[in-house]
């Protein structure tokens, strides 16, 4: 094919399959979690140098986990996206908790992710802010624009849309599928594939 | 002007009256064809609106094997939970304590944005107290509910609570300002109360002087339905009131029970009530549930001249508003955000849906408010062809653009009026056998402004979806040679199409009767359309909203040979001819619409 290429390959890919533009910036790389089979297109921004700066003394026992966004399997952080994790005072200190993202979750250009947790299967529109420790389940889409507040919740099943954002709709049951990533998974990278 | 992506939206057979509530009939096989080719569906006639949606938001039911939509289907809720706390409530609690969550779960009156608890003493910080962790929280109360998003607090109607939770049952016993008031079950038990019973009497016997007590919401309805009990008990409650209108009152018991008979059948006649005359009477007093209307807005107007408009709420706030079982009947006169009260959040349900004709449940979720799978899911998208439409740019194609033959053509570009344009609708066939479609589309689009269109190949076969498994492995990481046998052969096939696509396209005429591109279960056609000319003479009603926008009905009828089915209604068509299995011929008809683009104006 006749497709301009960047001589060295626009992504790296990895042997999980993760295909990460040369053009996104991660920060703190050794406190990123990716799943595997996760895009990330250029000029994303990643701040896993925002680490967990208290460890919960209960956990003492344990090894400290230092992972400051984890990424599951499918996801797709489109162009200028920001996955920030969220911080607060804990026992009158500041600190960072982590990020954690589940499977087939779509980030859309330019949107700013501040979530503590969102699941699978998930569709993140473009220029959505989501706020911080907002809780998003699965199966939610969140359209163009939106602005979710902090400590949200949009349970399982929900369109939200508007600033702030507010439940618009239902994710029919024939909608399940269209969150499925495998497909656009396959149509970036170094030999992209045509759309089926 | 938002830029229009093309769609296909498909209407469910309930919106036909035809065909409203009778079960596909095998007998008559051709006779949803016969009907429909009288007269041509009108995506813009007013009732279309109602009948039309996407494929995601259709089920199928594998008894009547029709396509059910989200308007024709029964809904039964499996389970009630809150979207905040996501925790579940049981149905028994709906009765008592209402469809709202009753923990500690609120959204902003002012925003809708939630509200989270915070301590009014320290610094207020809305992400404090959401965490898991908040109970080694140092400091203590007063707390207040904040909004994370508009900043609003509690403090600004002059709410503030004891303790950090159970905030809905301090909420319920504050008036705006402060004030505290009776709970719902101390205002029941105080109703019950001789001596309180007594005050009212009294009070309320001297007449003019009672017009200052106001009931609540709940007390006055315990008291209106009390009295009208007491009313409809009595005999001769022919006393004062509107005694003169006599039989022909509206609030006769006589009249009641006439009109009750007219629907229940003469011979039910309330013999009884016969024997009673005269009037019921209205209330008069406040322990009959009668409240004095205030229409004395000198307040209000007052109010509105300190707070100026910023002070108002807007018909989303109040709608927004729960009813404020508490307080007095407002009568709508609610309109200062002062008066505005945090909202509990409405619960969220879970439901399953049943096929209006046969009752057989297609759609059915887990209970458990976490979970999202669903126990049965027969959604129309794995029974008929989805239809992706794709604007086509012939002369793009001749430049090499790759074998993407939408080329230079952009999404959402305006169709120009008069100049025929072409698009790519391509059928993804979902099941198992291979199907035949047969198209059929007016020459004219109905409207105002009759667009032309030509369907260029309106039969072909689909093949089925069968070598998934091909495409499964390949997914997974083998990439050469994976899928032995006919399926790798078929995805090898696939593939080489797709890299001599450009020359292929290349050599493709629009060809009367040929389709232009096919695959595993997919094939694409090509429909021209020649786009009406928007120009309105002299005296035409201007053009309304989406009156540009192409659209063009498309019947869609699909044939295909499935397995037999049991007992199933079907059964008289079933192909003998196939040793074995037995076979049955299957078929399904429906109308949908192709949203192509907006005609230049
Ligand atoms: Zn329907
Ligand atoms: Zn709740
Ligand atoms: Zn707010
Ligand atoms: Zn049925």
């Amino acid at each position: 094919m006749s497709s301009r290429r960047a001589p060295r390959g626009e992504y790296i890919e990895t042997e999980t399959g993760n295909k990460v533009a040369r053009k996104a910036t991660l920060l703190g790389t050794q406190n990123i979690m990716l799943g595997g089979k996760t895009v990330i297109q250029p000029e994303v921004l990643i701040r896993g140098d925002l680490i967990r700066t208290i460890q919960a003394s209960t956990q003492s026992g344990a090894a400290s986990n230092n992972t400051a966004v984890s990424i599951g399997r499918y996801c797709f952080l489109s162009r200028g996206c920001c996955l920030r994790p969220p911080g607060r005072l804990y026992k009158g200190a500041f600190t960072f908790m982590p990020l954690r993202m589940g499977d087939h979750v779509f980030v859309g250009p330019g949107s700013v992710v501040q979530a503590a947790s969102i699941g699978s299967h998930v569709h993140i529109g473009t220029n959505v802010v989501v706020g911080e420790f907002a809780i998003i389940k699965d199966y939610v889409r969140i359209l163009d624009g939106t602005v979710v507040p902090p400590n949200m919740v949009i349970p399982s099943f929900s369109i939200v849309a508007g600033q702030p954002a507010r439940l618009i709709g239902e994710v029919p049951e024939g909608g399940h599928e269209a969150f499925e990533l495998r497909g656009l998974y396959k149509t970036v990278g170094n030999n992209p594939q045509p759309a089926s | 002007m938002a830029v229009l992506t093309p769609y296909t939206f498909i209407q469910c057979p309930c919106s036909d009256s035809s065909t409203l509530g009778r079960p596909s009939d095998p007998n008559s096989s051709t006779i949803t064809e016969a009907d429909e080719d009288e007269r041509t569906f009108d995506p813009r006639a007013p009732r279309s609106n109602f009948s039309l949606y996407p494929l995601e938001y259709l089920l199928y039911c594998e008894d009547c094997h029709q396509i059910r939509c989200p308007r024709c289907v029964s809904e039964e809720i499996v389970t009630y939970y809150c979207p905040n706390c996501l925790f579940e409530v049981p149905s028994s609690n709906l009765k008592s304590e209402g469809n709202r969550c009753t923990r500690s779960c609120f959204q902003c009156p002012i925003c809708i944005g939630p509200l989270a608890v915070t301590s009014i003493e320290t610094r207020p910080d809305p992400s404090l107290l959401a965490a898991p962790d908040n109970t080694a929280a140092p400091h203590s109360g007063p707390y207040a509910l904040t909004c994370s998003y508009c900043n609003w607090s509690s403090t600004e109607i002059g709410i503030q609570f004891e303790k950090p939770n159970s905030i809905h049952a301090q909420l319920a016993k504050l008036r705006n300002g402060g004030s505290t008031r009776l709970t719902a079950k101390e205002r029941k038990e105080r109703r019950k109360d001789p001596a309180y019973r007594r005050y009212q009497a009294t009070s309320s016997g001297e007449g003019e002087s009672d017009q200052t007590e106001n009931l609540d919401l709940e007390t006055q309805f315990a008291n209106l339905k009390a009295f009208y009990q007491n009313q409809l008990a009595d005999p001769n409650s022919a006393d004062t009131g509107l005694a003169a209108l006599g039989d022909l009152g509206f609030s006769s018991p006589t009249s009641l029970s006439r009109i009750m008979s007219i629907y229940t059948g003469g011979s039910l006649q309330d013999r009884k009530a016969k024997s009673r005359l005269g009037a019921m009477r209205e209330a008069l007093k406040p322990d009959e549930g009668l409240q004095f209307a205030h229409l004395d807005e000198s307040a209000a107007i007052e109010t509105l001249r300190g707070e100026g408009h910023d002070g108002t709420a807007s018909i989303t706030q109040l709608v927004d508003q729960p009813p404020n079982l508490g307080e007095e009947h407002l009568h709508g006169r609610s309109r200062f955000i002062s008066e505005l009260r945090p909202i509990p959040y409405l619960l969220r349900t879970k439901r399953s849906k049943r096929c209006p004709v046969c009752r057989h449940i297609i759609s059915k979720p887990e209970a458990k408010v976490q979970t999202t799978r669903f126990r049965i899911r027969l959604v129309a998208g794995s029974y008929i062809p989805s239809i992706a439409i794709r604007p086509l740019s012939l002369s793009a194609t001749a430049g090499g653009g790759g074998s993407s033959a939408s080329g230079a053509t952009l999404p959402g570009a305006l169709l120009e009026p008069l100049k025929p344009a072409h698009f790519l609708l391509t059928f993804k066939n979902p099941i198992f056998e291979t199907i035949k479609v047969t198209l059929g589309a007016p020459a004219e689009t109905p409207g105002r402004f009759a667009s032309k269109v030509t369907v260029l190949c309106p039969v072909f076969e689909v093949d089925a979806n069968t070598d998934v498994w091909d495409e499964a492995l390949r997914e997974g990481g083998a990439t050469g040679g994976a899928g032995s046998g006919g399926g790798g052969e078929k995805g090898e096939r696939r593939r080489g199409r797709y890299d001599e696509g450009s020359q292929a396209n290349n050599g493709n005429q629009l060809e009367v009767g040929k389709i232009w591109e096919r695959g595993r279960n997919w094939v694409s056609i090509v429909v021209e359309v020649v786009p009406a000319s928007l120009r309105l003479d002299q005296g035409d009603a201007p053009l309304r909203e989406d009156e540009d926008v192409l659209e063009i009905p498309l019947f869609v009828h699909v044939e295909w040979e499935g397995e037999a089915g049991g007992d199933d209604v079907l059964e008289s068509v079933a192909a003998k001819d196939k040793g074995g299995e037995a076979r049955e011929k299957r078929e399904l008809a429906y109308w949908c619409v192709l949203g192509l683009g907006r005609i230049r104006k």
